[in-house]
């Protein structure tokens, strides 16, 4: 389990040493990153000052370094359209943000479960149908798209909820119920083909045969093997989690980070956006490590 | 092709998605053609008309937007955009993939190692994010975002050609091509590439939702193709402002990417069984 764990700790560090040099060289792509971060407006000679206040005069590598220790500390440099340390003002939106993604998360998981459970009872049945007709819909639908469908329903048609904002729960639905549409899906297809797989082994065979319930075989048997894959899956969907997050909160001027991410990049302000995908892939990381870490907890036949 | 083969390609979510698929593609190809209005330029005195309305002759099915366009058209024009774009930056992925597959699972020992953590890196990168920064840096044109769109999605072909690889490196036929004596290159080319490529076309029509949906996103927020140019994406991030009066101004784009979505899809679910390809 140690030697396990080392190695994927040590991976992991490998994973986000690249994505750190990507980040990094991403500004280097359209050639001088001074200029880029200027505005179109301003003067050679403002460039060029701004270019040696921020040490891109100096070799490429040495930058990088320079980047990576400052940015294990903590330091990712100053927002340059708030003029504050990039990290506060992640931080300052990570509650939503975390708020946002749990609200979203709990009920598509619930919701999942519970459809892909009743898809599963009886396969090719008209529940089964109709869960699934309603699980593809999910999938297929921008979230964008969904969220304003909403938006034109809820807020702006039948007036039950507010269009957008932040700070009481009515606010909270209609992002979290956009956010977790394609999720509830995700869910509902795992849990149901999972445990249709688990379904056909000989120990559900036994069970019935002993005269249980087709209730109490998928709930007392059957459901916790089926969690096993759905487990795995579900660290692969959070980056889609992550996307999705990004275009609700600037549907619903949520003040989260995906809505800081966006704003940070259409004002240029590039030392913020380095940050947010650093961040990202970090929290994308340490989720999937933990994942790994749950999968073999969970499953006794995996043996380290 | 066996009977049996046919029929479950042939089953219902085979012929909806072909169905979905043709008229998409009918519309993207052949609409713009028939629907010969213009998409850019619009007639002021027909703004915000609702679907179906008639405008001094012309009728306008889906209604026309802020500028008096016809959205029909607009939509034709913007599905091709957004369709082209993802179908070429599949491609470019699919090809970067593959072949960083074949020499990981061919070369072995530290080029696979290196190409493998590449995978996982740009795995753990959140998609979006990163070409959303790219396409910043470079400039919002349409080759921009063909590239970036491919040259980010190359992970997972690598992961699956490179298993694949690795299966079919160690079959007899294989073996005996390099006890004739054949050259390294000769052996990936001609006896292990024609057996790894049909999971990565079946891959490629899986992935291209994923491309669909991304591509629209990056529209959506203003940070692609910019406009009067439509692409799916930007026809909803524009209508979005006028959500209130003219709703089908992001009602139908929507309709077309779900369209696409779907059809991909179920082809690829279809092509799936019919090839009876893993593709994990």
């Amino acid at each position: 389990m140690l030697r396990f764990l080392g190695n994927r700790l040590l991976q992991s560090a490998v994973v986000l040493l690249g994505v750190s040099a990507i980040v990094f060289f991403c500004l280097f792509l359209a050639g001088d990153p001074a200029a880029l971060m200027m505005s179109p407006d301003a003067s050679r000679a403002e460039i060029d000052a701004f270019r040696k206040a921020m040490g891109f005069d100096d070799p490429v590598l040495i930058q990088y370094l320079r980047y990576l220790g400052k940015a294990l500390t903590g330091d990712f440099g100053l927002s340059l359209r708030f003029q504050r340390p990039v990290l506060e003002l992640v931080l300052e939106r990570l509650p939503a943000t975390a708020l946002l993604a749990v609200a979203a998360l709990a009920w598509s998981t619930t919701l999942g479960f519970v459809f892909g459970v009743l898809a599963a009872i009886k396969p090719g049945g008209l529940v089964d149908f109709m869960v699934r007709t309603v699980a593809l819909a999910g999938q297929a639908v921008p979230v964008f798209w969904l969220g304003l469908v909403l938006i034109l329903f809820f807020a702006m048609k039948w007036r039950l909820l507010p269009t957008g904002g932040y700070g009481e729960a009515r606010h909270l639905i209609l992002p979290a119920l956009t956010l977790g549409a394609y999720y509830t899906s995700a869910v509902t297809r795992l849990v149901r083909a999972s445990l249709i797989d688990v379904m056909g082994e000989d120990y559900i065979r036994t069970a019935r045969a002993k005269g249980l319930s087709p209730g109490r075989v998928i709930i007392g048997h059957a459901l916790r093997n089926a969690l096993i894959p759905v487990l795995t899956v579900q660290a692969m969907y959070f980056a889609a989690l992550l996307g999705g997050a990004l275009v609700t909160e600037i549907i619903f001027a949520w003040p989260g980070i995906g809505r800081l991410a966006v704003q940070a990049i259409q004002n240029r302000d590039f030392p913020l956006v380095q940050a947010v995908v650093l961040l990202a892939s970090t929290v994308f990381v340490l989720a999937n490590l933990m994942v790994d870490i749950a999968y073999v907890l969970l499953n006794p036949r995996i043996r380290l | 092709m066996t009977p049996e083969l046919r029929r479950s390609f042939a089953g219902i979510d085979g012929w909806v998605g072909a169905i979905l698929l043709i008229a998409v593609l009918l519309l993207a190809v052949l609409g713009p053609q028939l629907w010969a209005l213009d998409p850019i330029k619009g007639v002021l005195t027909a703004t915000f008309k609702p679907p179906g309305t008639i405008v001094s002759g012309q009728w306008h099915p889906l209604g026309t937007d802020q500028l008096g366009r016809d959205l029909l058209v607009r939509i034709m024009a913007g599905t091709q955009l957004s369709l082209g774009i993802v179908v070429i930056a599949g491609l470019i992925s699919a090809l970067i993939g593959t072949g960083l597959g074949l020499l990981a699972g061919y070369a072995g020992g530290w080029t696979d190692i290196v190409i493998m953590r590449l995978v996982d890196i740009q795995l753990s990168i959140p998609f979006i994010l990163l070409v959303l920064l790219v396409i910043a840096v470079l400039g919002p044109s349409i080759a921009n975002v063909v590239i970036v769109l491919g040259v980010t999605g190359w992970a997972i072909f690598a992961r699956v050609a490179r298993a694949r690889t690795l299966e079919v490196r160690e079959l007899d036929y294989v073996e005996a091509a390099r006890a004739l004596g054949a050259s390294r290159l000769r052996i990936v080319l001609r006896y292990i590439l024609p057996n790894i490529i049909t999971p990565q076309i079946v891959l490629l029509t899986l992935d291209l939702p994923r491309l669909i949906v991304l591509e629209a996103s990056i529209g959506f927020l203003g940070l692609g193709v910019q406009p009067p140019v439509p692409t799916l994406g930007n026809l909803i991030g524009e209508g979005r402002s006028y959500l209130l009066v003219a709703d089908w101004l992001v009602i139908y784009p929507g309709l077309v990417i779900a369209a696409l979505v779907i059809g991909f899809n179920f082809l690829g679910d279809g092509l799936i069984r019919l090839t009876q390809v893993r593709v994990d």
